[in-house]
């Protein structure tokens, strides 16, 4: 007991000056203002969380502070939300994205490719480059011409905000299925499957270590799963978007979150192995790497979706309204699935308040369980502290970078697809939040994954309840004075709270000392 | 006899430090052979040139006749090389038992190897639920090498096994490393001259990064004076 206290002691007081903290605020609010305000700050820490349990895994284990990390929660978002407003945009996008991951795919192939084939030394410089150059050229005639229905930025009819609306409204517009007429089909295949192995092999050939490679049936599954989908997806295209677009609002966001997660895995993969793979022994080119990024990838979602802010549509399990509605218990809710249900007399949303932090805890759960009690998360474990002891116990720690990195973005992807509903979509999401991440780890302890859930929650928790304040106003102890904290003290609060926990703990409340 | 292990003229750079200017090691198979020298010498490089941890930039190093030189570090730990580094580097956040499990390559390794091990180092059963870093200096080395043992090594790198620990300790370790060697090959790096000389039967002396003089340690036990001169031991 005494070791659990003396090893625990922070984490203890913590929750006791929180504890403290919630019953002094729970005075000065009615009590249903208070259980809405408490959960609402739940919402926003699970969110958060997502993001900062993602952002500090990476740091832990690779040692890159992925500022990037933002902008890959909007990115999320903005995915999930095609899928469920513009399910055809997403099924055309199906074709051309497998054969571009399809040369990827074949990964083992080359390194034993290129060893049977015998080249003079400036060929051997000059071969990569070339392949590259090829396969981007090829990229850059074929997918300008690929036909994709899209909405039109410029064009308000055809806007993202208006089809935004209408879903939400539960309508649809009749959108045009797109069809090859600046390029024939088998054309676009060939080319782009070409284009995609030419430039996978020569991004292959600058990787010069030996390998031992064995090649079996399994080095072509991948490709052979990334072949059918693009073949099913190009074929059976209209049946495809009719499907989806008939498919209830349930089953839509269930694949939009499934989509928008496995997209940021995938995302993260494949900017692990590309960019920052090539920068680790150069730490300051991978902040400049990953700043860049971020810039890159808000600018392309401006290009692609557009600058104003738009809604996606809640599930309708979550969404139910009528006459039944605010539900009054959970048995209730579940007949109804109103919107809404009466929590010690307020109304608490279902979908913001509720489910979100469900989630939340559930992938907090699911990612200790990860990390303590399979191998992979020994591995992460122990390469946090000393990488190279762990590569020469005969483990491919790369391989567990690439993944970690990947299973790190995929949680930024799904807190952004999550958020969309109860946020809304916009341009500067990523920013505010990651910098809401990293107040978050800077409280709870960098590289702590307890830390991450705790800052997560105290941020969301100071900042709703001083939003709530700015409403209804503090009664100063000992004075008859109200104080109204204005909108700009809400990020300043956090910012300040961290100062201090940074001050007394130079490496947060659940961070270890390195 | 057959050597296990050929380095061959290796040099390593780590960043601009020219460290190893030219080492030669050789290994027969089945033996302990010490890598003496002074603090600084390229010792420790040496083992890391070995594994890849600090690739060499020239030379050859070849294990079981396959040049291994150039792979990747997990690649040549997995031919079957074990490391136990200096300082020990047990992982702090994890169990005794999971500083083991880490180390399995085939799944089953530890469950098969743990009575072989907690023979050789009774202490480590009766820790085994504790987490890495409530060890004292001793089991943390007893662990160390525990873990290099969990896999099916040939051969086993261990860099200052007795630094740092009490004469005592120093003892069973002495005799652990004795035993283990009966199963596969050892290279030691050891700054005490007398638990090298009692342990191996080979030595090779590394000054400013340049294998000196090798031979068989015995040899080297009679001759004070070139004790004196590479090692500045009595």
């Amino acid at each position: 007991m005494n070791s659990f206290l003396r090893k625990n002691i922070v984490m203890l007081v913590a929750v006791l000056i929180m504890a403290a903290f919630l019953i002094a605020a729970a005075q000065g609010m009615e009590k249903q203002d208070f259980v809405i305000t408490l959960l609402r700050g739940l919402a926003v820490g699970s969110i958060t969380f997502l993001v900062a349990s993602g952002f500090s895994l990476i740091f832990g284990l690779l040692d890159v502070l992925n500022l990037a990390h933002g902008t890959l929660f909007m990115i999320g978002a903005y995915l999930g939300w095609t899928v469920v407003v513009r399910p055809d945009t997403f099924v055309d996008m199906l074709t051309p994205l497998a054969l571009i991951v399809s040369g990827f795919a074949l990964g083992d192939v080359y390194p034993l490719l290129a060893s049977r084939i015998r080249l003079g030394l400036s060929m051997r410089r000059i071969l990569p480059w070339g392949m590259i150059l090829v396969s981007i050229l090829l990229f850059g005639f074929i997918l300008p011409r690929y036909p994709i229905a899209i909405w039109d930025v410029g064009n308000y009819g055809q806007s993202p905000v208006t089809f935004a609306f209408m879903a939400d409204s539960g309508a649809r517009l009749p959108v045009q299925p797109a069809a090859f007429t600046e390029i024939s089909a088998p054309l676009a295949v060939i080319g782009l499957l070409l284009a995609s192995i030419l430039g996978a092999f020569g991004i292959s050939l600058f990787d010069n270590t030996p390998r031992t490679v064995r090649l079996s049936w399994k080095n072509f599954v991948s490709i052979a799963v990334a072949l059918v989908v693009a073949l099913v997806g190009l074929i059976f295209n209209d049946q495809l978007s009719a499907f989806f677009y008939c498919l209830n609002s349930n089953w839509l966001f269930f694949i939009a979150v499934l989509v928008a997660t496995l997209s940021g895995v995938a995302l993260g993969g494949l900017m692990e192995a590309t960019l920052i793979r090539p920068l680790y022994s150069r730490p300051i080119y991978q902040l400049m790497l990953t700043l860049g990024m971020s810039a890159i990838g808000i600018e392309m979602v401006r290009a692609i979706w557009g600058r104003p802010e738009f809604v996606m549509p809640k599930p309708a399990f979550f969404n139910g309204g009528g006459e039944a509605c605010p539900a009054t218990n959970f048995a209730d809710w579940w007949t109804n699935h109103c919107s809404t249900i009466l929590l010690f007399e307020g109304r608490v949303r279902v979908y913001n308040e509720i489910f979100i932090p469900l989630v939340g805890l559930v992938v907090l759960i699911s990612i200790w369980i990860l990390l303590q009690r399979t191998r992979l998360g020994m591995i992460i474990r122990a390469g946090v502290q000393d990488s190279q002891m762990v590569e020469a116990l005969g483990i491919n720690v790369r391989r567990v970078f690439t993944m970690v990195f990947a299973l790190g973005v995929g949680l930024a992807a799904l807190g952004g697809v999550l958020g969309a509903p109860s946020t809304g979509l916009s341009n500067v999401m990523g920013e505010s939040l990651l910098l809401n991440a990293l107040i978050a780890l800077a409280i709870g302890g960098l590289t702590s994954y307890p830390g991450a859930a705790l800052g997560s929650v105290i941020v969301g928790m100071i900042q709703q309840f001083i939003i709530k304040y700015g409403q209804i106003g503090i009664v100063i102890p000992f004075t008859d004075i109200i104080f109204k904290p204005t909108p700009p003290l809400v990020p300043a609060s956090t910012v300040l709270l961290m100062v201090i926990v940074l001050l007394i703990l130079p490496n947060g409340l659940l961070g270890k000392k390195e | 006899m057959e050597n296990i292990l050929d380095v061959q003229n290796i040099h390593t750079f780590i960043g601009q430090y020219h460290i190893l200017q030219g080492v030669n090691v050789r290994v027969p198979k089945g033996s302990i052979v010490a890598l003496l020298g002074r603090n600084g010498a390229g010792k420790t490089t040496t083992l890391k040139s070995i594994l890849g941890l600090t690739p060499p930039r020239e030379g050859k190093v070849i294990f079981n006749g396959q040049e291994v030189n150039g792979l990747r570090s997990f690649d040549i730990a997995n031919m079957g090389i074990g490391f136990v580094p200096e300082h020990r580097a047990i992982f702090r956040d994890l169990s005794v038992e999971e500083n083991l499990k880490i180390a399995e390559r085939k799944k089953g390794d530890y469950l098969r190897k743990r009575d072989f091990i907690f023979d050789l180092f009774p202490d480590l059963k009766r820790l085994i639920a504790l987490p890495g870093t409530s060890l004292s200096g001793g089991q943390q080395q007893m662990l160390a090498i525990a873990r290099a043992l969990v896999p099916d090594n040939q051969l086993l790198l261990i860099d200052e096994p007795s630094e740092g620990l009490a004469p005592v300790i120093i003892e069973s370790m002495m005799s652990a490393i004795r035993e283990l060697a009966k199963e596969s090959t050892v290279i030691l790096v050891e700054q005490n001259f007398l638990v090298a000389s009692q342990l191996a039967e080979y030595y090779v002396i590394i000054e400013e990064g340049r294998s000196v003089q090798d031979g068989k340690m015995k040899d080297l036990a009679a001759d004070k004076a070139a004790i004196h001169r590479f090692l500045g031991a009595a």
